[in-house]
């Protein structure tokens, strides 16, 4: 690694605490509750502490207090003390934390500001008065460090994004300091950005002994790469442990509302079946190796029955028909090169794929948001070039990524009767539909709040409720669990679920994979605007070769399913998710795909 | 069980924000930028010049409210000096456009003032009558214009005048606080219509030492002139709305002066 040599190795004795919080409380300017609640916890130097928990556990709030923005900036009230490099984080301003603490936020987007790479990271060393021949010579150093050597002269929006979170994190690396905090880095990146930013975070940790604090929701990578994990609920430090005992204890990750990693929720129920398990294993090479010792030790008999659920086969004619769709984009790029593909009325269809794929302007030509270069879109027989947007947008409903972006009125309740209006329809139907919709999506209480007011999973409701009001035959769900947790994506999916048992035609496009076993049936792969794989999701999320030429990896249990077929059945037997796999490893197979 | 803190209460200092009048400079920022924008969209024909006005003049009040006087005017001022740059069509003198904008926020920003500020309205509302008087003295005296055509065409402006030297001044801006949605648009649209009216009479003031529209001119002005002010506070009232009611819900920090 080029990096050991240019950037400076940060060897300090790990019993030495970066940072220190001793019975720290806060309470956000005219906030009931406290967010933080007499948390007490060493950051030791060179490690790298993984910081989980729900939505709202105060994650983000204590990042903050680390970096001294909580409560310089926001205000409020602040209980003990909070220590960073031996400073204390109110009794120093911002700037002087700055120097030793860096901080690298959700949203690349929102972080880079600069016309050049260059000059995104010499700002914040230009603000420090860092004089101008250090800047110079720092920036390739942390290129390097990051990866993205060769490219100062780019704009940053030329970046991709798991590239556009690596700049970020280079332009903190820049100030050299004895903390760098990850705030959700990767929830708004694809698998690849994702993976592009645990292995450059470990790589600095591990080779230049950077101590990091790094909040996520990615147990499996959490699991994988992180020292030490320190679990927060409802603003208190429930718990602090090595991976293996953090994640191993899945019916305390579960009591918390966390995911375990899929290799852990694997073998706690293969636990439960009453095959014993000497310790969990949270990583996928342990659980591999385990499941081979366990099988040698126990003598577990695979069984091969037949029986699991393979998703419906439609003979009704096409809802949706897409032949050979090619798209360029005015610049010249060649979106979708020949795709063809048949949706059909009452399927729950993924469509997966790496960023750039293709997969939104594929949803865009259903929409008529694009028209064909070449070859044609079909809805229920008719080619889109003979529909108005309007009249598609009655029948498919669209649901995107931030629903924030689609909401406009100020209550819930105009947001819903918005497009109603719009429709012409009469005063009694508007009311009429406006209630139903939003009974169905559980927010008739809340409908004279502003849309805003509302808990982001809630907003996304809001955006569901009106488009369900229009009665569309098809939703389409664009990334609709990114940047939400657990319990969050968990809730969305279910409303995709019951959608899906109303009837609805359902699309979801997700980077989620593991989330999807227990709704999806169909799946299509794209990479580089083809369609690679059209197959239910059994056969797909098993063809592992194919999603990573895609850059993208099923979940763990198709790893361990894999594993078992390697070592054990002879045949194929596509489980998909921990619960087949550890029935199976117990001799009590819930079936079995060939 | 009310939670008890085991740490010692801490001493919070706020880091200084770099502020304008207790609005932050982000703030202002922003909405000169929407002041900007709003510059290149044309709302109806300045009548003999060619030119248009802006959409902006619809959203300069709302700036005031937003921000409160010294910051709304400063936002509105920025905002119409880089208008007349890249909207020289909506621009019929720049002097009079951007001292017009500036002046709208700062009339907006002391409609409901508290403590010293409470006289704020006074020595403007003397700036405005006397502009008032210059214009349509000029029309009258130096341009021979008939007084019924003054009258008739400068209602929008001695309206507003009008409007801000009465309570009506202060009712308007309390109905922006109000938690009824019609109340606020109600609020916005009448409070537009005053301040907007201010900012019209102004900019007319100013652009009249060099054009001196002759008797027709005036009368033509008659009808039209109170049409596009219905637009101007139309405009206020349904941006302001949904402005006002999303700010309120967002929490986002409010300015020290502002009236929302």
């Amino acid at each position: 690694m080029g990096m050991q040599s240019h950037v400076p190795v940060y060897s300090h004795p790990r019993a030495v605490a970066v940072a220190r919080l001793d019975a720290v409380s806060y309470w956000y300017p005219g906030g009931r509750e406290p967010v933080l609640k007499d948390i007490s916890l060493r950051v030791r130097r060179g490690e790298f502490l993984g910081l989980v928990g729900p939505t709202g556990a105060g994650k983000t709030t204590l990042c903050l207090a680390l970096m001294g923005i909580v409560p310089q900036f926001y205000g409020g009230r602040f209980f003990g003390r909070a220590t960073v490099a031996g400073l204390d984080t109110l009794e120093h301003p911002i700037s002087a934390l700055a120097k030793h603490v860096g901080i690298v936020f959700e949203d690349p987007e929102t972080q880079l500001t600069a016309t050049s790479i260059e000059n995104e990271i010499a700002f914040a060393l230009e603000n420090l008065k860092v004089p101008r021949e250090e800047i110079i010579a720092r920036i390739p150093r942390v290129l390097e460090a990051v990866r993205l050597e060769g490219t100062e002269k780019k704009h940053p929006h030329e970046l991709s994004g798991g590239q556009k979170q690596r700049l970020a994190i280079a332009a903190a690396l820049a100030l050299q300091p004895d903390l760098l905090i990850l705030d959700e880095p990767t929830s708004q990146l694809d698998p690849l950005g994702s993976q592009e930013v645990f292995a450059t975070v470990r790589e600095l940790n591990e080779a230049l002994g950077v101590t990091i604090v790094m909040a996520s929701h990615a147990a499996e990578e959490m699991a994988e790469f992180t020292d030490r994990v320190a679990l927060l609920a409802q603003g208190r430090l429930v718990k602090t442990g090595a991976p293996g005992e953090m994640y191993g204890d899945v019916e305390f990750l579960h009591e918390h509302a966390l995911r375990p990693p899929q290799v852990a929720e694997t073998f706690y129920m293969i636990n439960n079946y009453g095959v014993g398990v000497a310790q969990i294993p949270v990583r996928l090479d342990a659980g591999i190796a385990q499941l081979s010792a366990l099988k040698n030790e126990h003598a577990v008999v695979i069984a091969s029955a037949t029986g699991l659920p393979t998703g419906r086969e439609s003979t009704t004619p096409p809802l949706l028909s897409v032949q050979n769709l090619h798209h360029r984009y005015g610049d010249g790029a060649h979106a979708l090169r020949g795709v063809s593909l048949e949706v059909r009325e009452g399927e729950y269809v993924l469509i997966i794929g790496q960023n750039g794929a293709g997969k939104s302007t594929l949803v865009k030509h259903f929409l008529k948001l694009l028209e064909p270069t070449e070859g044609k879109v079909l809805v229920s027989g008719t080619d889109t070039r003979e529909l108005t947007v309007s009249g598609l947008a009655r029948r498919i409903g669209y649901v995107a990524q931030n629903p924030d972006n689609q909401i406009f009125n100020t209550t819930v309740g105009d947001e819903v009767a918005f497009a109603l209006k719009n429709l012409g329809h009469s005063a009694e139907e508007v009311e009429a539909r406006t209630v139903e919709s939003l009974e169905a999506m559980g927010l008739l209480e809340v409908r004279e709040r502003h849309p805003l007011a509302l808990p982001k999973g809630d907003r996304a409701r809001v955006v569901i409720a009106a488009i369900l009001a229009m009665k569309p035959e098809i939703i389409i769900f664009d990334e609709p669990t990114t940047g939400q947790d657990y319990r969050g994506a968990k809730y969305i999916l279910e409303i995709s679920r019951k959608l899906h048992e109303m009837g609805k035609t359902v699309i979801v496009i997700t980077h989620h994979l593991y989330l999807m076993p227990d709704y999806a049936e169909r799946v299509i792969v794209m990479g580089k605007g083809t369609k690679l794989l059209d197959a239910p999701i059994r056969q797909a999320f098993h063809d592992i070769d194919l999603l990573a030429s895609t850059y993208l990896a099923p979940p763990q249990a198709v790893f361990l399913a894999q594993s078992l077929r390697e070592d054990d059945l002879g045949e194929a037997c596509l489980l998909l998710t921990p619960k087949e796999v550890a029935a199976h490893v117990a001799g009590k197979p819930l079936g079995c795909i060939a | 069980m009310a939670f008890i803190p085991s740490g010692e209460e801490r001493d919070v200092r706020r880091v200084k924000r770099v502020a304008v009048d207790g609005a932050p400079l982000s703030y202002i920022v922003t909405l000169a930028a929407v002041a900007t924008a709003l510059a290149i969209v044309p709302l109806s024909v300045v009548v003999g010049s060619g030119k248009s006005f802006p959409l902006s003049q619809g959203v300069y009040p709302l700036v005031g409210w937003l921000l409160g006087p010294v910051a709304g005017a400063l936002a509105n001022g920025v905002g119409a000096l880089i208008g007349v740059f890249v909207a020289p069509h909506t621009t019929t003198l720049p002097l009079a456009t951007v001292l017009g904008a500036a002046v709208g926020g700062l009339a907006a920003g002391v409609m409901r003032g508290s403590g010293k500020r409470r006289w704020w309205w006074q020595p403007l509302a003397l700036f405005f009558a006397a502009l008032y008087g210059i214009y349509a003295g000029q029309a009258l005296i130096r341009n021979g214009v008939a007084w019924y055509a003054v009258l008739l065409g400068s209602l929008i402006d001695w309206s507003a005048l009008l409007l801000f030297v009465m309570p009506t001044r202060v009712w308007f801006a309390q109905w922006m606080l109000s938690t009824d949605p019609k109340s606020v648009a109600l609020g916005l649209f009448c409070g537009t219509w005053t301040i907007a009216g201010l900012t019209h009479l102004t900019a007319s003031s100013v652009i009249y030492i060099f054009s001196n529209w002759p008797n027709e001119v005036w009368l033509a002005m008659a009808p039209l002139a109170p049409l596009e002010h219905v637009i101007r506070a139309a405009v206020g009232a349904i941006i302001g709305v949904g402005v006002i009611l999303g700010l309120r819900a967002t929490g986002l920090v409010k300015p020290e002066h502002a009236n929302f």
